[in-house]
């Protein structure tokens, strides 16, 4: 689907806004919150494939970008490259962090650029008048931006200070109505979730969105049992984005390891799991892998593919 | 096996709980905890044997509505086992489900009698404690046959005219739910 950026606007220095529009003037199909879009961001000789959270919900696609420090290419290219009337191909959104239909409360976890599936959960919330508690997390240095688009309002609260929110209380505290939604950094994420398991929280009950997983490695070369070819992983790349250059058209969705699409069959080879899809157990096998965050930690690896 | 017949797991207490409370509708159970426990009418002596005295309520009734206050109140990390009749344990997962709780803080299981409760599909009336293949309607007089065909959210199974075709023509009753 081609779309057309309609507008960009800086948030702060390393976070921008950015608003897309069908490319013919047609009305792009509706996305529930929680929902996100693949950006194929044309790169020198490449062309990265970022998935973002739509901070929208409707017809309208919005997506927040944030330059990433070491930038593989894809957030610093829409950060110094993207302007208005430029036209972009993306994926229909696709959904792996909806609203829970059964929660009678919902509480929204976020840090950094987690923010932005709940920007697109709040205005849905609110006209559904469902019962919600929002905690967001930042660096103080990051405050103004988000602050600035931050829903107003009791139930959304900011937390700046390193150790302002206590998960354990917030957490402990629910009631058994309450579902639990979480997006940020890894280390965020598994603290949240290792807390919530902790302290009882059934994992029905527990929801989470995370991207941005994939941030290279040592570079290996991957052998394809069934295509009979030989793919070579550089260190700036993911094995998935190796195997879409080589030309190969291996499945995958969420690009964050958490949706479980992009599984491969491993047959030789120790592995480097970064995702959060598969239990201790299987990533204990070594049978399968995520290719879209996941590595080799030997020079070789052998995939039934 | 008719595929709406819920299936059942032992009993077990689920570790990763912070606090559990079994309910059941069996005089006595076998299948005891040391855990707070909620019985109907009777206190039984294999319960108080195990060092703790259950809470007895008057009616099943009278236990699902101090059930539905207690959910209420209670912070995530609850779980909730029911033990006993089939009718018994899906109205107590109705209320536990209305209250929030979804799978894994909820544990069901079967135990004690077969009996079934019967909706009848022609009048909508409840038939309790059915242990018969037909039973007849106390709303309408029909003779119905049970269906193995299970509702969970009416917790009940359906009950149909047996003689719709042959008005009059009723096989022998036998009893297989005791």
């Amino acid at each position: 689907m081609i779309v057309r950026i309609a507008n960009v606007l800086a948030i702060s220095e390393t976070i921008k806004r950015i608003v897309l529009e069908a490319a013919d003037g047609s009305v792009l199909p509706a996305a529930a919150p929680g929902a996100h879009i693949m950006l194929n961001i044309p790169g020198p000789g490449r062309v990265w494939k970022n998935a973002y959270s739509l901070v929208s919900s409707g017809s309208a696609y919005e997506i927040i970008v944030r330059r990433v420090v070491h930038s593989r290419g894809g957030s610093a290219w829409l950060h110094d490259h993207a302007e208005i009337g430029e036209k972009i191909e993306i994926s229909l959104p696709a959904n792996l962090f909806p609203i829970a239909r059964t929660a009678q409360k919902h509480l929204l976890l976020s840090a950094g650029i987690g923010i932005t599936p709940f920007l697109a959960y709040v205005p849905v919330l609110r006209a559904q008048e469902k019962k919600f508690e929002w905690h967001h997390c930042c660096k103080l240095v990051d405050a103004p931006a988000f602050a600035a688009v931050f829903p107003p309002g009791r139930e959304a609260r900011l937390h700046t200070g390193r150790n302002s929110l206590n998960l354990e209380t917030l957490l402990e505290r629910q009631k058994l109505n309450t579902h639990l939604y979480v997006c940020g950094p890894a280390e965020f994420m598994d603290a949240a979730v290792a807390m919530s398991k902790k302290l009882g929280w059934p994992g029905a009950k527990i929801h989470t969105e995370s991207f941005g997983g994939a941030t290279g490695g040592a570079p290996f070369s991957v052998k394809l049992a069934k295509s009979n070819v030989t793919v070579d992983v550089g260190p700036e790349e993911s094995l998935l984005e190796a195997l879409e250059n080589a030309g190969l058209n291996p499945p995958s969705l969420c690009r964050g390891g958490a949706c479980g699409e992009c599984e491969l069959p491993v047959l030789a080879g120790t592995l480097d799991h970064h995702d959060h899809f598969l239990s201790e157990a299987q990533r204990q096998s070594g049978t399968s892998m995520m290719t879209c965050v996941s590595r080799a930690k030997t020079p070789e690896l052998v995939l039934d593919f | 096996m008719s595929k709406s017949r819920p299936v059942y797991q032992p009993f077990r207490i689920d570790p990763a709980g912070r606090a559990h409370l079994l309910v059941t509708d069996l005089s006595h159970p076998t299948e005891v905890e040391n855990i707070e426990t909620w019985v109907v009418h009777v206190v039984a002596p294999g319960i108080q044997a195990q060092g703790y005295s259950p809470r007895a309520f008057r009616s099943v009734a009278d236990l699902l509505l101090t059930l539905t206050s207690r959910l209420a109140r209670e912070p995530v990390g609850f779980r909730l086992y029911a033990v006993g009749t089939e009718p018994f344990l899906w109205d107590v997962n109705n209320v536990a489900r209305a209250a929030g709780l979804g799978n894994g803080e909820i544990f069901l299981t079967h135990a004690g009698s077969l009996k079934r409760r019967v909706y009848c599909s022609h009048c909508k009336t409840m038939n309790e404690d059915v242990t018969e293949n037909i039973v007849k309607c106390r709303g309408c007089g029909a003779n119905l046959f049970v269906r193995d065909h299970f509702s969970r959210r009416l917790a009940a199974y359906m009950g149909v005219a047996v003689d719709a075709e042959v008005p009059g023509e009723i096989p022998q009753a036998e009893v297989i739910y005791p």
